[in-house]
């Protein structure tokens, strides 16, 4: 489907939040889910960009991506502008498995990772799931800090930055209180920062969904490109189907 | 404007249209469906079914290049036990003729794989892969050789009742050797090529992209040393031909069709494009039309 382009706007030195609105299935998304974009019309670039869904309001009828400029594609992206046209795929994948309702939640996001985890947040306020919410982000240093005020809005924020130029010097697993009793745990970002979580609350009792992330090709669960391993390493899942997220007891970290 | 058909005859397969997914790109089938009925292929060539469940290379396993793609995937799948009672019980259900890829390491095991699949009573046809670059044992390796290739061929066609394609690999210094050899050998037809054996290193990390370090090179990239080949095999054998390489639109099918193809598969287009197929032969039907062609037997291999 073709969505129009209806704002672009830089957010640190190579990050970017795209919005879009056209016709697109809104009410169907789940956070955590992603959309998979053509690149200048498939012509060089052949491969689709997998890109989170940041935010979706369906309302306004509008969703929000925030990405990474890391190749010539995601430049190409960052180059669109108000007017443009976007061929995209979508929503694609599992998302986050919502929390019962009422418990303790904290949700910890790294970097790009981040983003994701607005929508789920979003959702957990307005559909009343929890107010019991802890946000941790991690970044690397101040300036590529972004969206922490966007999240301060919805709850508690507590940031780590690894030089300490913001927030809290040292990384997420430093504001990860376990004995906070969380009940459900939400993380996307750097597969060496879920690691870290995981063996950060091993012995507690929580429920922890990540999302992860692959090279992806067709992004629709028919390549077998984007696999990853199951707990037993006995399984391959597809990251585009049966994730991007999905409970950290199993997967293969 | 004349009503231009678009049926293909292939070893005694009847398809409706010439156009379909190529092994590997289309898992078994059940993503696509999602987007258009399965029935308006030629039809589904499922992914490579081996005797024992696989599941394949280390990630990174596909990354992007220059208008193409390298893939190294390691023919991950759920083996033939349950590829016979998981997935072609649905996909034979979608009507439309069902084509399985077939690899294997030993010439036992390809053999078993071929009667088992036979057998089922589910495929039409079976495709042997010959010729993928992305295994330590197998694939390639009988593929490369006239002599192997014969050999696996006869014993493989004991075992099958349904006719047989031979995927050859353009991984070779002769591709015309090992057409003929097959042709000799008993297969039914051919389909080429599988990918070129590619790399892309990583200057950051100064390493190979793809865990498997080597991979497969596909997409609108590979299309002129396909339609080459497929023109230079067209000349040395009379079995039918399936090609592929790089189709992304009518007139890429066209061009392998005038090289001397019955039929063509599409692979990684359907990753750019997942209503690629039917796109293709819808654009394959405006330009009979528009040229006066009744039936594809018309411009098959006019380019000879």
């Amino acid at each position: 489907m073709l969505l129009d382009v209806t704002g672009i706007t830089n957010l640190t030195s190579n990050i970017w939040e795209l919005c879009l609105s056209g016709p697109f299935p809104y009410q169907r998304v789940q956070a955590g889910q992603f959309i998979n974009i053509l690149i200048n019309q498939g012509k060089d670039h052949i491969l689709r960009r997998p890109i989170s869904i940041a935010e979706v309001d369906t309302n306004k009828k509008s969703l929000t991506i925030v990405f990474r400029v890391v190749g010539q594609g995601t430049e190409w992206l960052s180059q669109r502008q108000v007017g443009d046209q976007l061929n995209i795929i979508g929503p694609l994948g599992t998302g986050f498995q919502l929390p019962a309702k009422n418990s303790k939640v904290v949700v910890v996001g790294g970097g790009i990772g981040v983003p994701p985890l607005y929508q789920l947040v979003k959702e957990l306020k307005q559909k009343q799931i929890t107010n019991d919410l802890t946000i941790i982000l991690g970044f690397r240093n101040q300036a590529d800090c972004f969206w922490v005020e966007r999240f301060a809005k919805l709850g508690q924020v507590l940031v780590a930055t690894n030089d300490g130029s913001f927030g809290t010097k040292g990384f997420v697993t430093d504001l990860l209180d376990t004995k906070a009793n969380y009940e459900y745990l939400y993380s996307c970002g750097p597969r060496g920062m879920l690691q870290a979580l995981k063996n950060h609350c091993q012995g507690i009792n929580i429920q922890g969904y990540v999302s992860l992330e692959e090279r992806m090709a067709c992004g629709v669960g028919a390549c077998y490109g984007c696999v990853c391993s199951s707990a037993d390493r006995k399984l391959h899942y597809r990251i585009c189907k049966e994730g991007p997220v999905f409970n950290w007891e199993e997967v293969a970290l | 404007m004349s009503n231009p058909n678009l049926a293909v005859e292939l070893a005694g397969l009847k398809l409706k249209n010439p156009v379909m997914p190529a092994s590997g790109c289309f898992g078994f089938g059940r993503e696509y469906s999602n987007y258009y009925p399965l029935s308006q292929l030629g039809a589904v060539v499922v992914k490579a079914t081996t005797l024992e469940p696989r599941l394949g290379n280390p990630t990174p396993r596909v990354t992007e290049v220059t208008a193409g793609m390298l893939n190294a995937i390691g023919l991950a799948n759920p083996g033939v036990e349950k590829v016979i009672t998981q997935e072609l019980p649905w996909l034979a259900k979608q009507d439309v003729p069902i084509i399985v890829n077939v690899a294997g390491s030993t010439e036992r095991e390809y053999c078993r794989v071929v009667e088992e699949i036979s057998n089922s009573g589910y495929a039409q046809a079976i495709e042997l892969n010959v010729s993928c670059p992305n295994v330590k044992l197998g694939g390639l390796t009988f593929g490369a050789d006239p002599k192997v290739l014969a050999n696996l061929i006869k014993k493989v066609k004991k075992v099958s009742a349904v006719p047989l394609f031979v995927k050859l690999s353009p991984n070779v210094t002769d591709i015309q050797d090992l057409a003929i050899a097959a042709e000799a050998a008993g297969a039914d037809g051919l389909s080429l090529i599988n990918t070129l054996i590619g790399m892309q290193i990583d200057i950051k990390t100064r390493k190979p992209v793809l865990a498997n370090k080597i991979g497969g090179l596909s997409g609108p990239a590979i299309k002129p040393v396909a339609v080459r080949m497929v023109y230079q095999v067209a000349q040395v054998v009379k079995i039918p031909i399936i090609g592929m390489g790089g189709i992304y639109s009518g007139i890429d099918a066209l061009e392998f069709i005038m090289a001397g193809a019955s039929a063509v598969m599409v692979g990684t287009a359907n990753f750019t494009n997942p209503m690629a197929c039917p796109k293709i032969i819808k654009e394959i039907a405006d330009f009979m039309a528009a040229e006066g062609i009744e039936s594809l037997e018309e411009i098959r291999g006019c380019a000879l």
